[in-house]
C-alpha cells in the first residue's frame, strides 16, 4: 500500500479514471445541493421558522454531505484497493490510503459536517435556537461545506491539469461551476455584512475586498478558459438569482411568532452581488501574465474601483421602487419577525460607518493582498497534478 | 406513571432563577376552558428561543381537538402563529401534549382551545419567556466532540502536507528529499496556524458565552431596612425599572411580600408593602410583631405586560421592630412546622391530605372538627408559599395554579377575552377542602405554608416534607 507506483504516462486513461466518470458530475451535485439548500433554509428560517431535522432545505444540504462522503471514501477505498496502477499513480497517500487529492479534501468536509451536526445541537439547547449566520458551529459546519466544495474543484482539476488543450473545455467549465459555488458560499457568509441596505457602508467594501478577489483571482490564473473569473461569478449570480425567483413562487406562511410580517409566499434572498463586472476586469487583467505581486497590485486596483462602482449604484437600484418586481426581488426579503417601516428603503450604517477615503485605501490594500494570496492559490492549482 | 412523573421532576423540573417564583418554573393552570374542566402545565424553555412543552389534561368529556398556540404580549393574536394540535398521549386518557417555540423574550400567554360536542372553550395560561440557565457540556458529548475535533486537526495538518509533497507531482513520480522536508515545514506552519485559529474560536466561544451569561433573568435587585416602629422599607434600585412596563395590582395589591425567618424556616409573614414615593421605587409595610432575626424577602410584582416577577432580598428584624400603618389583608405566623396536622390560630386545624391526585389537598376544620367554611382571601379560597429550606425554590400558589391572576388579566384585557372560569372555588364544593395543583420541583426538605380565611380571620398552616429523590 505504501509502495510507491510505478513512474506511467498513458494520457488516455491518466485524464480521466473510470472513478472519476461518475464521482464528478455527482460532486458537483453535491456541491449544488448544499449551496441551494442553504439558500433554501435561510428563507425557510424567514418565512416558515419552524423547522425540524427534515426539512426539504435541510435534506438538500445533507445530500452533499453525503454525496462527498459517499464519492470520497469510494475513490479512497477504490483506488486504494481496487485501483489500476495508473489511478494509484495519480493518487495522494493519506493515513494509508490512497485517492486524488479532492476527495481527501471532500472527506475532510463530510466530516466537519458530520462534526458540527451534534456541536449545532448542543449549541440551541444550550444559547437558544441561533438568530445569526455566523457562530462556532456554523463555522465548522461551513468549513465542512466550503471543504467539499473545494474538493469538487480540484477533484476536477486534477484530471484537467493532466488533459490536453482539446480534452479540458467539459472539465474546464465544471471547475469555474465548481469555483461560482464556492463563491456563493461566501457571500452566503458573509450576508451579515451585505445585505443591500448596508452597501452604502465601509465595512461591505472593507469585507468585500478582503475576500472575494482571492477566489477569482485564483481561478484566472489557474484556468486555460478565455473568462474563467467572469464564467466563476456568472455562475454564483446565476444560481443566486435562480432562487431568487424560484423561491416566491412557493405559497408559505410563518409557524412561529411573533409574526410582524404575515408573509403569504417564500422570501427569496437578496439580488445577487454584481461580481460578475469585477471579474471581468480580473480576467482581461490576467491575460498579461505578471509576476505575483504586479499582478496583485493591478487586480487589487481593478476590483475596488469596478466593484465599488458597479456595486454602489446597484445598491441604490435594489433600494429603490424600480427593483421591487419579481426579478430583482427588491423589498422582498424581510423575515416574519420584521417589523416593516421605512428603515428598509434607507441604507444603514451610514453615520455609523460611513465610506471615506481611508475606507479606499484600506479596501485596496485588502484586495491586493487577497489577489496575492489568489494568485499564490492559482499557481498551485494551475501544478495540480493528482 | 408516577415514576413518569418522577422522571419528569429530574428532567424538566431542575433549578433555575425565573419569574414569579424562584427555581420552580412549571406553570400550572385548573381552570375551565367553557364547559371543558382542564389542568394544563407548561413546562417554559430555559433558553430563548427554546420549546415549551404544554400538557392539557381534560378532566371530563371527550374532545375532538385541542390547540394550543403561543400569544406575545406586544403582537397580541395578530401576530401570534397559526394553533397547534395537541396529540393525545397514548395511555393517558384526556390529556394532550403540545411543543410550542418561544422565539423572543417577554411576557406569553399559551392559548388552550378545546372543542367537541360539548362545545368550545379557550383559557389563557400567563407564561413568561427568559433565559434562565447555562448548561454544561455533558461529557459524553465533549469526549465525541474532542475526538472528531482531533481527527479534523490531523486531517488538516495532512491535508496540508499532502498538498505539497504529493498533489503537484506528475502521477507515479515519487517527491524527492526537498520536497518531502518542505511538506512537514507546511503541515507544521498549518498545523500551528491551526492552533491560532482555534484560540480565536474559543476567545468567541468565550465571548458568547458570557453575552449569554449576561442576557440570563436577573430579578430587580433591592434594598430592605427595618426601622422600629416605622415598618420595613424595600427600595427597588435595578435600573432597569425604568425600561420595564409598571408595576399593576396582583389579587388588589402592589406587591406581595413574604418574609420567612432564617436559618430555622420558623416564621413566615406575608405582607402588601404600598409605594410611598409617588413612583414605584419605595415601598414600606408595618411589620407585625414577627421573632427577631434575619428574614429571607421574597416580593412578588406583576407589570403591565402581565410579565410576573419574584425580587430576592435579606432583612434583619430587631426586637420591638413592629408597628407602621398595617393592610388589613397582612397575616403572620410562628407556629412549628408540621408534617400532616397544623394547628390554626382559631383552635382549629388543617390536615394535609398526602397521596393520591398528586395536588397539594389539605382539609381545614372549624374548632369542634366540623370541615370549615372558606371566605375569599384577597379573591382567592386559599393562598399557598412552598420553600425549599435552603432558598433556592419560592413560589406563591393558588388553587387556580401558580401563574399570577394579574398576568392572566392582562392578557385578557390585551386579546378581549372574556374572565376566564377557574376553579377558584377551592376543593371543588367539598366544605372545607383546599386543592391546589403543584409539583415539588426536584427532591429536597421543603416548607408549605397555606393560608385560607374563615371567620372573618386568615388562617395560616405551617407544613415540613421532604420529598424523595426519584426512584429509577
Amino acid at each position: 500500500m505504501e509502495s510507491i507506483a510505478p513512474a506511467v504516462h498513458p494520457p488516455e486513461t491518466l485524464v480521466r479514471s473510470a472513478g472519476l466518470t461518475w464521482t464528478i458530475p455527482a460532486m458537483l451535485v453535491g456541491s449544488t445541493s448544499i449551496a441551494v439548500g442553504l439558500l433554501w433554509d435561510i428563507s425557510w428560517h424567514m418565512t416558515i421558522g419552524r423547522d425540524t431535522f427534515w426539512t426539504p432545505a435541510h435534506m438538500a444540504i445533507y445530500l452533499g454531505g453525503v454525496l462527498a462522503g459517499i464519492c470520497g471514501g469510494w475513490l479512497a477505498l477504490r483506488t486504494t484497493f481496487a485501483g489500476t496502477p495508473e489511478e494509484r499513480a495519480a493518487a495522494v497517500r493519506f493515513w494509508g490510503f490512497r485517492a486524488p487529492y479532492g476527495a481527501w479534501v471532500a472527506i475532510w468536509g463530510a466530516l466537519a459536517m458530520l462534526t458540527s451536526a451534534p456541536f449545532d445541537d448542543w449549541w440551541h439547547n444550550v444559547y437558544g435556537l441561533d438568530v445569526k449566520i455566523l457562530s462556532p458551529p456554523h463555522t465548522v459546519l461551513a468549513a465542512g461545506m466550503i471543504a467539499i466544495q473545494v474538493g469538487t474543484m480540484l477533484l476536477v482539476l486534477a484530471p484537467r491539469n493532466r488533459a490536453s488543450e482539446d480534452q479540458e473545455t467539459s472539465l474546464g467549465l465544471a471547475f469555474v461551476y465548481a469555483a461560482g459555488i464556492v463563491l456563493l458560499m461566501l457571500t452566503i457568509l458573509l450576508s451579515e455584512y451585505g445585505h443591500p441596505n448596508e452597501q452604502h457602508a465601509a465595512i461591505f467594501y472593507k469585507v468585500s475586498c478582503a475576500v472575494y478577489p482571492a477566489l477569482l483571482a485564483a481561478v484566472a490564473r489557474s484556468s486555460r478558459l478565455r473568462w474563467p473569473a467572469t464564467l466563476t461569478a456568472a455562475s454564483y449570480m446565476l444560481v443566486v438569482a435562480a432562487m431568487v425567483w424560484i423561491l416566491p413562487l412557493f405559497p408559505a406562511r410563518p409557524l412561529l411568532g411573533p409574526i410582524n410580517n404575515p408573509l403569504d409566499h417564500m422570501a427569496p434572498p437578496a439580488f445577487p452581488l454584481l461580481l460578475v463586472v469585477p471579474a471581468l476586469g480580473i480576467d482581461l487583467l490576467m491575460r498579461r501574465r505578471k509576476n505575483g505581486w504586479k499582478s496583485a497590485l493591478l487586480l487589487g486596483a481593478a476590483f475596488v474601483a469596478l466593484f465599488f462602482v458597479a456595486q454602489w449604484l446597484f445598491a441604490e437600484f435594489l433600494l429603490s421602487p424600480a427593483s421591487r418586481n419579481a426579478f430583482f426581488a427588491g423589498d422582498r426579503h424581510w423575515s416574519y419577525g420584521s417589523r416593516l417601516a421605512e428603515w428598509r428603503y434607507q441604507f444603514w450604517n451610514l453615520e455609523a460607518d460611513p465610506v471615506k477615503p481611508a475606507t479606499f485605501a484600506t479596501a485596496f490594500a485588502l484586495a491586493v493582498l487577497s489577489s496575492r494570496l489568489g494568485i499564490w492559490w492559482g499557481d498551485w492549482m494551475a501544478r495540480v497534478r493528482r | 406513571m408516577k415514576r413518569f412523573l418522577s422522571f419528569l421532576f429530574l428532567v424538566f423540573l431542575l433549578p433555575g432563577m425565573a419569574r414569579a417564583h424562584v427555581g420552580s418554573p412549571n406553570v400550572f393552570y385548573d381552570g375551565e376552558a367553557g364547559p371543558w374542566p382542564v389542568r394544563v402545565i407548561v413546562r417554559p424553555p430555559e433558553v430563548v428561543p427554546g420549546v415549551a412543552e404544554i400538557t392539557v389534561t381534560v378532566k371530563e368529556g371527550s374532545p375532538r381537538r385541542v390547540t394550543v398556540q403561543p400569544v406575545h404580549f406586544q403582537t397580541g393574536l395578530q401576530g401570534a402563529p397559526p394553533a397547534d394540535v395537541a396529540e393525545p398521549v397514548p395511555g393517558a386518557p384526556g390529556v394532550y401534549s403540545g411543543q410550542l417555540w418561544l422565539m423572543i423574550q417577554g411576557s406569553y400567554s399559551i392559548r388552550v382551545r378545546i372543542e367537541g360536542a360539548a362545545g368550545e372553550g379557550v383559557l389563557l395560561v400567563p407564561l413568561s419567556a427568559a433565559p434562565t440557565r447555562l448548561k454544561e457540556m455533558q461529557t459524553g458529548m465533549g469526549a465525541v466532540l474532542s475526538v472528531l475535533g482531533l481527527l479534523l486537526f490531523a486531517g488538516a495538518v495532512t491535508l496540508a502536507g499532502a498538498a505539497v509533497r504529493e498533489s503537484v507531482l506528475e502521477p507515479g513520480e515519487a517527491p524527492d528529499a526537498g520536497r518531502l522536508r518542505r511538506s512537514r515545514t507546511v503541515a507544521v506552519a498549518v498545523g500551528l496556524f491551526l492552533v491560532l485559529v482555534l484560540a480565536g474560536g474559543r476567545r468567541w466561544w468565550n465571548a458568547v458565552e458570557a453575552a449569554a451569561r449576561e442576557d440570563l433573568y436577573r430579578p430587580f435587585t433591592t434594598e430592605a431596612s427595618v426601622r422600629p416602629g416605622q415598618g420595613l422599607s424595600l427600595a427597588i434600585l435595578d435600573e432597569r425599572r425604568h425600561e420595564w412596563s409598571p408595576i399593576i395590582p396582583d389579587h388588589g395589591k402592589l406587591m406581595h411580600l413574604f418574609l420567612v425567618r432564617e436559618p430555622g424556616l420558623d416564621a413566615f409573614a406575608h405582607l402588601h408593602p404600598v409605594p410611598v414615593d409617588g413612583g414605584q421605587e419605595r415601598f414600606e409595610s408595618a411589620l407585625p410583631p414577627l421573632p427577631p432575626g434575619r428574614y429571607r424577602l421574597y416580593a412578588d410584582v406583576v407589570h403591565e405586560s402581565g410579565f410576573p416577577q419574584t425580587m430576592v432580598d435579606t432583612v434583619e428584624v430587631p426586637a420591638g421592630a413592629s408597628g407602621g400603618p398595617a393592610d388589613p389583608d397582612d397575616s403572620w405566623s410562628a407556629a412549628s412546622p408540621q408534617s400532616e396536622v397544623s394547628p390554626l390560630e382559631n383552635g382549629g386545624s388543617m390536615t394535609w391530605l398526602k397521596g393520591g391526585s398528586g395536588d397539594l389537598r389539605f382539609q381545614v376544620k372549624e374548632p369542634d372538627g366540623r370541615p370549615a367554611v372558606l371566605e375569599p382571601y384577597m379573591g382567592m379560597t386559599a393562598h399557598a408559599v412552598v420553600t425549599r429550606e435552603d432558598g433556592s425554590v419560592f413560589v406563591h400558589l393558588h388553587p387556580v395554579g401558580s401563574f399570577a391572576m394579574a398576568s392572566q388579566e392582562a392578557f385578557e384585557r390585551e386579546l378581549g377575552q372574556p374572565p376566564a372560569m377557574s376553579m377558584n372555588h377551592a376543593g371543588h364544593g367539598t366544605p372545607g377542602l383546599v386543592s391546589i395543583p403543584y409539583e415539588f420541583p426536584r427532591p429536597g426538605r421543603y416548607r408549605v405554608w397555606v393560608q385560607v380565611k374563615s371567620g372573618g380571620r386568615v388562617l395560616t398552616g405551617a407544613f415540613a416534607t421532604t420529598v424523595s429523590p426519584a426512584h429509577p
